[in-house]
Formats: structure tokens, sequence, C-alpha cells
């Protein structure tokens, strides 16, 4: 008895390793195509991300016989970055500059985009074999947002205008802004030298009904959440550059670039395509009027007929 | 493994903190479903044309990915304990009040006459004749049903309800493999022994009589 | 109500084909899941029909695999094998193995002690035995096992939205990211509803079909 239930349990394990083995290494039809053929893109589970995921990812398909899957719902910058690095992603479709120069990187952060650009380029390239492409032309980053009415009537242009008004401003704000280091509450007044009497802590989802609802008169927001185009509201420059650039571009494995050198060039079509309010658009279209980030992808690269022809 | 061991002692209470989270959304959902489903599938018994298709209902409702039931509480209850609690109730509504009612409704015939015979009231021999006897196959249903929502409370915690799922959630997201495995040991050890215990349980309320004659 | 409806109806209007691209991903992991569950489950559980004193040992760890909670199972898989689909697979097959192979275990067991003499009173070899009297009378059960581990695995492939998997988890996810997702979720909700209760109910019509009674009632040429 002893002898039979060695063997079959020897038996039972080796059949579920070699499945195991098999599994991770091949590819199962119409899952997972050949590893050699296929390009993985990394995405965030942000609608944004998803979206530019989308853009690459149709982009490739349309262009080359590669067949190009989607590893979505990452959780944040941290996991993108490492699943680079495991070779488990090729691309990943939304990275900025601001949150790796601190995050991957782990250099003190930098206020100018260019320089901020120009060092993860180079710490990439360097460190990781990995290209960081210019930007697609749009940032995220937090963003002090008016009324258009409210900036015509105080003159808005830049966050130093609003250090006369800020006393009779209700200022509503994502709660963890406001204890948090670097570029939080502390840290801005120190930078801009004025302060918000009025301040409301609330979710960061609901700042832009509270301004298009007169509920506020300042809020910081994400510069590029849909609803800021959506409910015509006015972003304010940030003229002392108190926040960190966070540029969007994509990250390419330089091992998978020389594998398919015709990607380089595909890839960079999409180079300063997409600015600030574009990008609000795309976001709008796909939470507000929820189109699936893949349909509005697909909507863009038909306006721009698959960049066909360009450089 | 020393980022394991450095967890443990930087977050050992949490960890206890959030494996009574887990157990307790686990237990109140539960310990509802008991009392909601066995007195429910006893009243079954008595309108049996109804209690098929009810059952035939509860079939295809059992179905349907727990998570999309989870999910689909969101925008009803929201976010928090008490949605995660009653869409975790509800799928174990299922398997308890399924056992309920088809241990019952095997009792047998002759025993039930039995009761009349002794002048039961319909009260006394639901009390002690159908129920002692349904026993085993209404304690098996509970023991699945708890088992289950163990494991599904791990995803309780997405919304926000607690739990050990936000040690695996907050692995993935940060990609702390520590976190991954801080919540998937615990919750796995919880499931397994919570299995054998009402295992241990179901074989004590079984009869003595009837044990030999069940099959695996 | 209405408003949701007619949003609903508007979501799937401009976004179908994405969502069929989803649902056949999932549809697909799972029935991959139950495919690998079925070639190394069935052979076990023949094995471990004639050979019934592994059978408690070969079962209790089926069990040990199944009452592994699905979220805990992906996350340590995901540490182990990356994030994709492929890991959900095998995920998947794990968790077919104990209905696979308990009802096909019990499938052979059942069946009728008289059938399996005579069928080596006809000179039958083991195999043939196995091929011709066993597996046929335990089919109906085998398919119940085959319908019961579909579900199962649908119902986890949901979740693999967490490990980049894609597939209709990827929709509801979405609708919980998004201020007033309720139709995004509905959207992603439905569909993976609709795929379990369908799967359950063709297989569950395979499995009647499959009975004997019924194929000995349709051929009756073919009775053993």
């Amino acid at each position: 008895m002893n002898q039979t239930l060695k063997k079959t349990k020897r038996v039972i394990t080796i059949l579920i390793l070699s499945l195991s083995f098999i599994l991770g290494a091949c590819s199962l039809p119409g899952l997972s195509g050949a590893p050699e053929n296929t390009i993985r893109i990394g995405t965030l589970n942000t609608t944004e991300s998803q979206i530019m995921g989308q853009v690459v990812k149709q982009l490739i398909e349309h262009e080359t016989d590669l067949e190009v899957v989607l590893v979505n719902n990452l959780g944040s910058s941290i996991v993108q970055h490492q699943a680079m690095l495991d070779k488990q992603v090729d691309i990943t479709a939304t990275r900025y500059t601001g949150t790796d120069l601190s995050g991957a990187l782990g250099m003190e952060p930098v206020n100018d985009p260019d320089e901020a650009m120009k060092i993860v380029q180079k710490e990439f390239k360097e460190r990781w074999d990995q290209t960081w492409f210019d930007s697609y032309g749009f940032d995220n980053t937090y963003a002090f947002t008016v009324t258009k009415e409210l900036a015509e009537k105080y003159g808005l242009e830049k966050v130093s205008d609003l250090a006369d008004v800020a006393g009779e401003l209700r200022f509503g704000v994502d709660n963890s802004w406001i204890h948090r280091e670097g570029d939080g509450y502390q840290g801005f007044v120190e930078t801009y030298g004025f302060e918000f009497p009025k301040i409301y802590p609330m979710q960061i989802g609901l700042v832009y009904e509270a301004l298009a609802n007169d509920e506020m008169d300042v809020v910081l927001a994400y510069s590029s959440d849909g609803r800021i185009a959506a409910f015509n509201l006015k972003i304010l420059e940030d003229d002392k550059k108190f926040f960190p650039p966070y540029d969007t571009s994509l990250v390419a494995r330089n091992e998978v670039l020389r594998e398919h050198p015709e990607l380089e060039g595909i890839l960079n079509k999409l180079v300063g395509t997409i600015d600030t309010a574009k990008m609000q658009k795309m976001n709008y279209e796909a939470d507000g009027e929820k189109r699936e980030p893949a349909v509005v992808a697909q909507k863009f690269l038909e306006e721009h007929h698959y960049f066909e022809g360009v450089e | 493994m020393v980022n394991l061991l450095d967890f443990l002692s930087v977050n050992g209470i949490e960890l206890i903190v959030k494996t009574w989270e887990h157990i307790y959304i686990s237990l109140i959902a539960i310990f509802l479903g008991i009392i909601v489903a066995v007195p429910l599938g006893v009243l079954l018994t008595r309108v049996p044309k109804i209690a098929n298709f009810i059952l035939g209902l509860l079939n295809v409702l059992q179905t349907i990915p727990s998570f999309a039931i989870l999910a689909l509480f969101i925008p009803l209850l929201g976010i928090g304990l008490v949605p995660a609690i009653v869409a975790l109730f509800l799928y174990s509504l299922m398997p308890i009040l399924r056992n309920t009612f088809i241990g019952i409704r095997d009792v047998k015939k002759d025993l039930i006459e039995a009761g009349i015979g002794m002048g039961m009231t319909e009260w006394e021999r639901i009390r002690l004749v159908e129920i002692p006897l349904a026993t085993p196959v209404i304690m098996s249903g509970i023991r699945l049903a708890t088992v289950f929502l163990i494991g599904w409370a791990t995803l309780a915690s997405y919304i926000g309800a607690g739990g050990l799922g936000d040690y695996i959630f907050s692995g993935m997201n940060l990609y702390k493999p520590e976190y991954i495995l801080a919540g998937a040991i615990p919750v796995t050890l919880l499931a397994l022994v919570t299995d054998l215990f009402l295992g241990k349980v179901e074989t004590l309320v079984t009869p003595k009589g009837i044990r030999k004659s069940k099959a695996v | 109500m209405m408003d949701v409806f007619q949003d609903l109806l508007n979501y799937y209007g401009q976004n179908a084909w994405y969502v069929w691209e989803q649902f056949y991903k999932q549809f697909l992991m799972s029935a991959y899941g139950v495919l690998f569950g079925a070639i190394v489950g069935i052979p076990i559980g023949i094995f471990i029909a004639h050979h019934n004193r592994l059978s408690p040992w070969v079962i209790s760890l089926a069990n040990i695999i199944q009452t592994i909670p699905a979220l805990a199972m992906l996350g340590v898989l995901m540490l182990v094998m990356g994030l994709g689909p492929n890991t959900v697979v095998f995920a998947l097959f794990l968790y077919s193995l104990l209905p696979i192979i308990k009802n096909t275990y019990t499938g052979i067991r059942n069946v009728d002690p008289a059938m399996l003499e005579s069928g080596k009173g006809m000179g039958m070899t083991r195999l043939q035995v196995l091929r011709m009297v066993e597996l046929p009378l335990s089919l109906s059960v085998i398919m119940a096992g085959l319908r019961t581990a579909l579900v199962i695995t649908i119902g986890v492939a949901t979740i693999g939205t967490f490990i980049g998997a894609g597939g209709l988890g990827d929709i509801i996810i979405r609708g919980t990211n998004v201020s007033d997702g309720t139709t995004i979720i509905l959207a992603g909700a439905i569909p993976t509803a609709l795929m379990a209760i369908i799967a359950d109910a063709v297989m569950g019509w395979f499995e009647k079909r499959l009975a004997p009674s019924t194929r000995l009632k349709k051929n009756p040429a073919n009775q053993v």
C-alpha cells in the first residue's frame, strides 16, 4: 500500500509540475500568442492609462503582424516598473516623469519639466536599457482649478493671482494632500506665501462636481481629468512651479525594440499628438459617456488615420 | 524570508486585527444566513410546488460569480462593511437553504408518522423529529457555506470592508510580495482549519447509525 | 430604473465588440482550465476508483486545493508564474480537479458490478472494460463534474482581472473606479452572470442526454 501511495503521489506531483511549466512557458491559442511574436503592454487601473494602452495596442496591430496583449489593472507605478524589470510587459503605456523620478529612480524631485524628462530618459537607458519616449503631449499633475466665471471676475490666470482673494474662497481638496510631504499644503504655503483659510477636505472624485455646482470656489484637481473640459473649468498656471512635472510618456524595453526594429518608428508617431485638452476630452468620453477605453482609442486612431504617412 | 519576519515583527498586531476583521465579517454573514435560511428551508418543505421553483431559481443564482454579485452591491449599498456582509449573507443563503430543504424533505415518512402517532404538534415534530434527523445535511450546507464565505471575504476588502484581502490587494498594488503572503497564508489556514473543524462538528451531529452509510 | 436600462443599452451599443472580446477571453480561460482539469483529473479519478485505498488521500488533497481562497491562490501564483491569463488558467485547472476527480471516482465506483462481471466474462481486457463498460456508464456523472468545474472556473476567472488577465472583470473594475459607474458595473456583471448560467444550462443538458437510461432508450440495440 505504501508503494502505491508513494508512486501515486509522485505521479500526481510530476503531472502538476509539468503542467505548470508548460502553461507558464507556452502560448494558449486565443489567449496569448507565441512569446516572440507578442507584445505585452502594461496599463494602470486608470482610465487614462487604459486609453493610451489601447491606442498603442491598436496602432501596433494596425501597422504590423504582431499580436498585442494588454496586461491591465497594474496597481501603481511601482508595479509597472517591476513588471518591466521582470520582463512581464514590454511596454508601459503611461509613465509620469515626476512619479518615476522620485519613485523608480529614487532621486530628488526636479521642477523643470524639460530637465526632468532629460534625466529620466538618460537614467532609464543607462540603468535598465529602457527607452523613455518623449511625451505624448500632456501631463497629469495637481492643478488649481476654478470656474471660467470666477477666473474672469478676479482676473485669474496663475496660481499667484489667488493670493489676494484666497481669504474669501472655499478651497476643496483631497484629504491626503493636506498632510502630504513635499508637494502638499505645507510646501505650498512656503512656496507661494499665502494660505487658504477655508479648506474643505473631500474625496478627489468629488471636487469637479463641487466646483461646477458652486459648492466650492477653487479646487485642487488632476489636470487631465475629463470633467475639467466637460464642466468648462479653468486650470490656473503653476507659475512658481511648485508641483513636480508629470509629463506622460510610454516606456519600452530596448530588448523588444531591437527584436522588432519597426516598433520604434511606430511608437514615435504618438509623440506630441495629444495635448492636455485632448486627453481630458478622451477621459471624459470614457468615464462620462461610458465608452470603453478600447473604443475611445479606436476613434482617436481613426481620426488620425492611424498616423499613416507620418514620420 | 527575512522580509517576512521583518514584516511580522512590524505588523504583527495589524495582522491579528485584520484576521479578526475577516473572521468577524464571515461569522456575521454566516450567522445571518443560518437564522434566515434554516427556518425558510423548513417552511419550504410545507409548500413543495413553490419550493421546487424557488430551489431552481436559487440554483441558477448560485452559478453567478460572487465577484459580480459583490460588485452589483456597490451602486446599491455603497462601500464598506454593510454591503460586504449583505452580499456574503445572500451568497450563504443558497447552500444552507437548499440543504435544509433537502434534509428535511428526506426525513423518512414513517418517522414523521410516528411523531404524529405520538400526538406531537407540527411544531414539535419539526423541533423533535425533522430538524434533528436533518441536522447532518444542514450542517454540511453550513460547512460548505462557511468555508466559501471565508474565501470570498477576501474580496470584501475591495469594497472597503477590511479583512485579510487588504494585504493581498496592497501587495499586488505596491508590488510587495511579503504583503501578498501575509494575506494569502493566514486566510488559507483560516479556511482549512474551519473546514476541518466544521467537518468534525458534522460528524459529531450525525447520529451513529447514519454515519457508516455515508459515502465519500 | 429606466434610466439605468437606457444607459445600459447605450453602453452596449457603443462598446459591443470590446465586451465580446472580454467575454470570449474569459470563457476561453475557463474552458482551458476545465480542459486541463479533465486531462489530468479523469485519469486520476479512474485510477483511484480502481485502487480504492488511495481515494481518501487523493480526494482530501484535491479538497484542500479547493479550499484555498481564490484571491489568495491567484496572488501567490502570480508571484511564481507572473501576470497574465496563463497563470489564471493554471489556477482554474487546480480548481477543476476536485469536482472532476470526485465525480469520475463516484461514477466509476457506482457502475453495477454485474456489468463488470459480464464484461470480464465476455473476455474483455481491463482497458476494454474501462472503455466499453465503465466510462459509458459513468459519462453522465463525469459530465456533472465538468459542469461544476466550469461554473467554478468562470467565477474565479472573473477576478483574474486583478493579475492582468483581462476578461469581463476588467469592465467591472473600471466601473468601480469611475464616479457614477453603476452602468459600467452592470454592463460587466450581467454578461458574467449570463455566461455562468448558460454554461451551467448547456452542460446540464449534456448531462441529461448522457444519462444511461436516456441513451439506452434512444438506441435499443446498444443494450450492454
